[in-house]
């Protein structure tokens, strides 16, 4: 009888760069079986890889992926994403790993374990079979070449240990910088998880490594693929089972993981503060030995929100974060559509516009608060919140510009034109509430409305940015 | 593909022609403006508006452009899309970029001041000139992949979202400016030589944007070309 399947590719066509990379292929992977694809630079095996993963467009065809009960389901057509991928392991070849990390953590997020303490003693033992025990709480920035390409690849391998299912793994070179020792293990870790019933693609130059393959495919430009028998060489090893499910990678993971990193290196809270800290105490030279009854209160209640403004549309450290290695490319795969808004929220800056709102005041306004309502320090968080909108419409603009191949050569802060809109609002919101105190009128120009057409602004901005990419 | 060299470089001349003649009737032939009204500057810089308006025009279909070809590319990454996209975004670059110098000039004698947060239209053109901006910088610096031409139309269509809400916005926001008097004119409307110069200077401006999208949008296919060949070039093909 024949093995369930696991994955479907059909009649798919991929082009890059107008030219074909990947014309017509059929293909289909079955519970247990291991497929090496092999074939020159740039015959498109790293595109079959990132086609399986459902994250490039497709010209024609369809991924399917099939569920425990033999269902299938359509993951990518030509139209767009229709549906995010089951639990997969994944080894990109840039590896997928941010510096900051450490060799424990990431193989905690690859895990999403429910009880870490309880769970420890198994990654201990992988970690130990792949020689990067001693290593367990190093950062991945401190570890040689060759030992991050272990990390990465046990990382692929881990979700495949500790399924109660079979899943699909997808190596992308995996020997690639491994030394005998390493290469030799991972044969032998590729015949264990198959024989579990996983199925297993991999791209390789390795022959070795192609030996361990029951199916070789071969990808070569502007010619149909060819299939041959692969040996199926190499050995079952021990290897360790856990009861526990590993779950799909969910959003708290990725919260989490971002927290951790900035507070082991906090540049997203400094790159923010540094600039709008200069821009609050600028002001505050400009306008410090003015006759405040002379300037226009919009100036100044454009001056207060300025550094809030400034941290709101900074570049994200978590775009940097995710550039590395590709790291956010393996966020991406694991969460699929869920990734764009969760990030666009927990890049954002969010804990710094109401406390510099309030600082700003204090510097800029001081002991001439008499001038003004003495309702502004009761009220002056609602602008403030408001500019948490912007924050995040910031944030997903910038993420949205972050999908181009050479972000960095790009101009994202042109885009952040878009936000002096509600920007303005806000001030005019501050500037109502500084002259006439708080109004719960509904009158246009009053400091609910202007709220009110700011977030609804920002909002329409986070929409089109979060959502439009991945239909 | 058919050579638009010589029509393009023809209409480009004459539009080129028009508008020289048009800005030089603004000067000598039209009716001022009073100059109590002027609420800063010289009275005569409001000739500006001749070439202003057009530019504004002109903006106005190469963002347009720009649009249909943002859906195109989003919806069916149809090639003419593409085109369209191209020419669009450099289209408005060039004419958006007009109009954001020009209207400063015109709103210094207007307005009192050379830009104002408040003015739908002006901000309007600013906002899209900066998308225009960013379009044309990405699409140089960027791999001509079909992910980059699927993020750049979503930008592209960020305008076509935007605008009428942002629109909304700052009418809202907008304060009310003090007309400028026109000496001679009625007060019913335009006198008769201001909106045949205007007219006049729409059509040069449209001959010349015509043939500038021509000839812009053959380069964009000969870059295409050559590129594709270069790349057979690479992959040693004959």
């Amino acid at each position: 009888m024949d093995e369930p399947l696991l994955l479907e590719l059909e009649g798919l066509v991929v082009s890059r760069e107008n030219r074909s990379v990947l014309n017509d292929i059929n293909f289909k992977l079955k519970e247990g079986e291991v497929v090496a694809l092999v074939g020159p630079n740039g015959s498109g095996k790293t595109t079959f890889i990132e086609s399986c993963t459902g994250i490039i467009p497709f010209t024609e065809g369809n991924l399917s992926y099939y569920s425990k009960l033999n269902e299938k389901t359509i993951i990518r057509n030509k139209d767009g994403r229709n549906s995010n991928i089951p639990q997969i392991g994944l080894t990109l070849q840039n590896d997928g790993i941010c510096g900051e990390e450490t060799v424990e953590e990431k193989l905690l997020t690859v895990l999403n374990m429910v009880d870490e303490g309880e769970n420890s003693h198994l990654i201990d033992s992988i970690l130990s079979d792949w020689g990067l025990y001693h290593r367990k709480s190093n950062r991945v920035s401190q570890l040689s070449g060759g030992l991050k390409r272990r990390l990465s690849v046990l990382s692929g391998l881990c979700p495949a240990i500790f399924s109660l299912h079979p899943i699909v793994v997808l190596l992308d070179e995996p020997s690639e910088g491994l030394d005998d020792e390493a290469c030799n293990i991972l044969t032998n870790w590729i015949r264990t998880i198959a024989s579990r019933g996983n199925g297993i693609i991999f791209t390789s130059h390795d022959s070795d490594l192609i030996k361990c393959a029951d199916r070789i495919i071969k990808l070569e430009e502007n010619k149909p693929i060819t299939e041959s028998s692969g040996k199926s060489s190499g050995a079952i090893v021990t290897m360790v089972e856990s009861e526990l499910v590993a779950r799909q990678v969910s959003i708290n993971s990725l919260i989490n993981w971002t927290i951790k990193m900035e507070l082991r290196n906090p540049i997203d809270t400094i790159n923010r503060l540094t600039p709008a800290l200069v821009a609050l105490f600028i002001s505050f030279s400009l306008i410090g030995n003015i006759n405040y009854e002379t300037i226009d209160n919009q100036i100044i209640s454009l001056l207060i929100l300025l550094p809030a403004f400034i941290t709101c549309i900074i570049s994200p450290a978590l775009i940097s974060r995710f550039s590395e290695a590709d790291c956010g490319k393996w966020w991406y795969i694991n969460l699929g559509t869920k990734f764009r808004p969760i990030s666009s929220f927990i890049g954002a800056s969010l804990l710094l516009p109401l406390p510099l709102t309030y600082l700003s005041w204090i510097i800029l306004i001081g002991d001439k608060s008499e001038l003004y309502s003495n309702e502004v320090l009761t009220w002056l968080w609602l602008p403030a919140l408001c500019m948490l909108d912007l924050a995040i419409a910031s944030s997903a603009l910038h993420f949205l510009v972050s999908d181009l191949q050479r972000s960095q050569a790009s101009s994202a802060s042109l885009l952040m034109i878009f936000l002096v809109w509600p920007f303005l609002e806000l001030s005019e919101a501050l500037s109502s509430i500084m002259v006439n105190g708080m109004s719960f009128s509904l009158e246009l120009g009053s400091p609910l409305i202007s709220c009110l057409f700011a977030s609804l602004i920002s909002s329409l901005v986070w929409l089109v940015a979060v959502f439009l990419p991945d239909t | 593909m058919p050579d638009y060299k010589p029509i393009s470089l023809v209409l480009i001349l004459l539009g080129l022609f028009g508008s020289s003649i048009s800005i030089l009737l603004g000067f000598i032939w039209v009716p001022g403006i009073d100059p109590e009204s002027v609420q800063q500057g010289s009275a005569e810089s409001y000739r500006i508006l001749f070439w202003h308006v057009s530019f504004a025009w002109c903006s106005f279909l190469a963002f347009l452009m720009l649009f249909v070809g943002s859906v195109l590319w989003y919806l069916k990454n149809d090639e003419f899309g593409w085109r369209l996209f191209s020419t669009g975004s450099d289209m408005g670059l060039l004419f958006g970029f007009g109009v954001i110098t020009s209207g400063p000039i015109w709103g210094s004698v207007a307005w009192g001041k050379p830009w104002d947060w408040g003015d739908l239209r002006l901000n309007s053109f600013a906002l899209l000139t900066a998308v225009a901006i960013f379009l044309v910088l990405s699409r140089k610096s960027q791999p001509d992949t079909t992910q980059t031409r699927d993020t750049l139309s979503i930008i592209g269509l960020f305008g076509f979202f935007l605008v009428p809400i942002t629109a909304v916005a700052t009418t809202l926001y907008n304060r009310r400016h003090p007309p400028i008097i026109i000496i001679e004119g009625e007060d019913t409307g335009l006198p008769d030589e201001w909106l045949m110069v205007l007219i006049f200077s729409f059509v040069s401006f449209g001959l010349m944007f015509i043939g500038i999208s021509l000839l812009n949008d053959m380069v964009n296919q000969l870059e295409s070309k050559t590129e594709k060949y270069q790349r057979i070039i690479d992959r040693g093909e004959d």
